[in-house]
């Protein structure tokens, strides 16, 4: 149940973004598929585990492989369905309450975030690197 | 190949790079797409992009062409339809000269989704996925609604103020208003979460993303630039959020 609602809620969070940045209207569907199945899977990830990298590297991981699948599919530039669909992932919230903290004067808290929000983005960025090198290898494989 | 027709290919490539890098593509991106038309032209060019200037190059001339563009929002359609273009003209589809008309066509038309459709887009990002079994669904629907008055100050903002940055504090400063307001008449059960998550559309957490990806592409230059960007717009929707609660604050203490 949980995971269906997380599916349903990123699947209209990822469109929605889409909308704002205005990707293409045949890209949508695929940016929201993607970026929903990158949820569920850092859903069960964060279950099963209380570290901070694996759940957005797997995350990124799978939106990696299938949002190159989808951009060959569409004929898209991948950064079509990446930007979209990292929306509900993305360090966004974390890096402005550090900013907010540095504002107020709580050092030790805004640092803490501040680290946190380049641990998670770098986690994904790694995820992204590893998925399409893999996914070059395989799609050379497979063709 | 005349020095003319050279210029004009290096112009006309300068259009392409700066609607690409305007438009929110990777500079990665925007050099690959010079480097593939170069090659359909059968001209060696040389283009370094970064988020401040981009320089077009021939190997053959000494001139260098430089762009200085003028980086806003997201706009990936544009980002598209360039693609698709340069496509074509790799593929000897189109010919140069209209692959120079459909490009300036492309500057000059405004690609966009309507206003009722962005404004629920922004709805539908401001209620987050991570908040769903942590706030009430109560608060998510009034994030959903505060969420798009913030997006609507983000662009107003964007619009009409002289300096960057105070879009972002328009932003934060509605939603931090309207969440502590309604916290403390009572119809809302935490400001804190409704914050959260009506600010979704407004962080920059895509471009610092983006931004650390750039720099491990080694296109460190650029990647800071989008980075500090990135930390500049984060820290003006904190200043902005914090002068709204402290506006709540203040009128109820003078009532």
């Amino acid at each position: 149940m949980t995971i269906l609602t997380g599916f349903i809620f990123s699947f209209l969070s990822t469109v929605g973004f889409g909308i704002i940045t205005n990707v293409p209207r045949r890209v949508l569907l695929y940016a929201g598929m993607t970026g929903a199945f990158g949820w569920t899977i850092y859903l069960l990830a964060e279950a099963m585990t209380n570290n901070l990298i694996l759940p957005n590297f797997l995350a990124a991981l799978t939106i990696g492989l299938l949002g190159n699948l989808a951009a060959i599919k569409v004929k898209a530039p991948v950064n079509m369905i990446y930007v979209p669909s990292l929306v509900s992932l993305v360090p966004g919230v974390i890096i402005y309450a550090s900013l907010k903290e540095f504002t107020l004067g709580n050092y030790v808290h805004a640092g803490q975030n501040l680290i946190k929000t380049l641990v998670i983005a770098l986690a994904i960025d790694i995820g992204f690197a590893i998925a399409e090198s893999l996914f070059k290898r395989i799609y050379q494989f497979v063709k | 190949m005349s020095r003319e027709y050279l210029n004009h290919i290096m112009y006309v490539c300068g259009m392409m790079a700066r609607i690409l890098l305007e438009s929110g593509a990777e500079t990665t991106r925007v050099e690959s797409t010079i480097d593939y038309v170069g090659k359909a032209i059968g001209v060696d060019l040389n283009c370094h992009a970064t988020m401040t200037a981009i320089f077009i190059s021939t190997a053959s001339e000494s001139n260098t062409y430089l762009v200085k563009p003028n980086v806003s929002a997201f706009n990936l359609q544009k980002v598209d339809d360039i693609n698709t273009v340069s496509r074509r003209f790799f593929a000897h589809e189109i010919s140069f000269m209209q692959l120079e008309q459909q490009v300036q066509a492309i500057d000059h038309k405004v690609i966009d989704f309507t206003w009722p459709q962005k404004i629920f887009g922004a709805g539908l990002v401001s209620v987050a996925p991570m908040l769903l079994f942590k706030a009430t669904w109560g608060d998510l629907t009034l994030a959903f609604f505060i969420g798009i008055l913030g997006y609507l100050a983000l662009k107003w903002g964007d619009k009409h103020a002289v300096a960057p940055y105070l879009g972002a504090i328009a932003g934060g400063l509605v939603i931090s208003l309207l969440a502590t307001l309604l916290q403390q008449m009572g119809i809302a059960n935490s400001a804190a979460n409704i914050i959260i998550s009506a600010l979704m559309p407004l962080v920059p957490g895509v471009p610092f993303t983006n931004s650390l990806r750039e720099i491990i592409d080694r296109d460190i230059i650029s990647g800071l630039v989008r980075g500090i960007d990135a930390v500049m717009i984060a820290g003006s929707i904190g200043i902005g959020a914090i002068l709204g609660s402290f506006m709540v604050h203040f009128l109820i203490g003078v009532l």
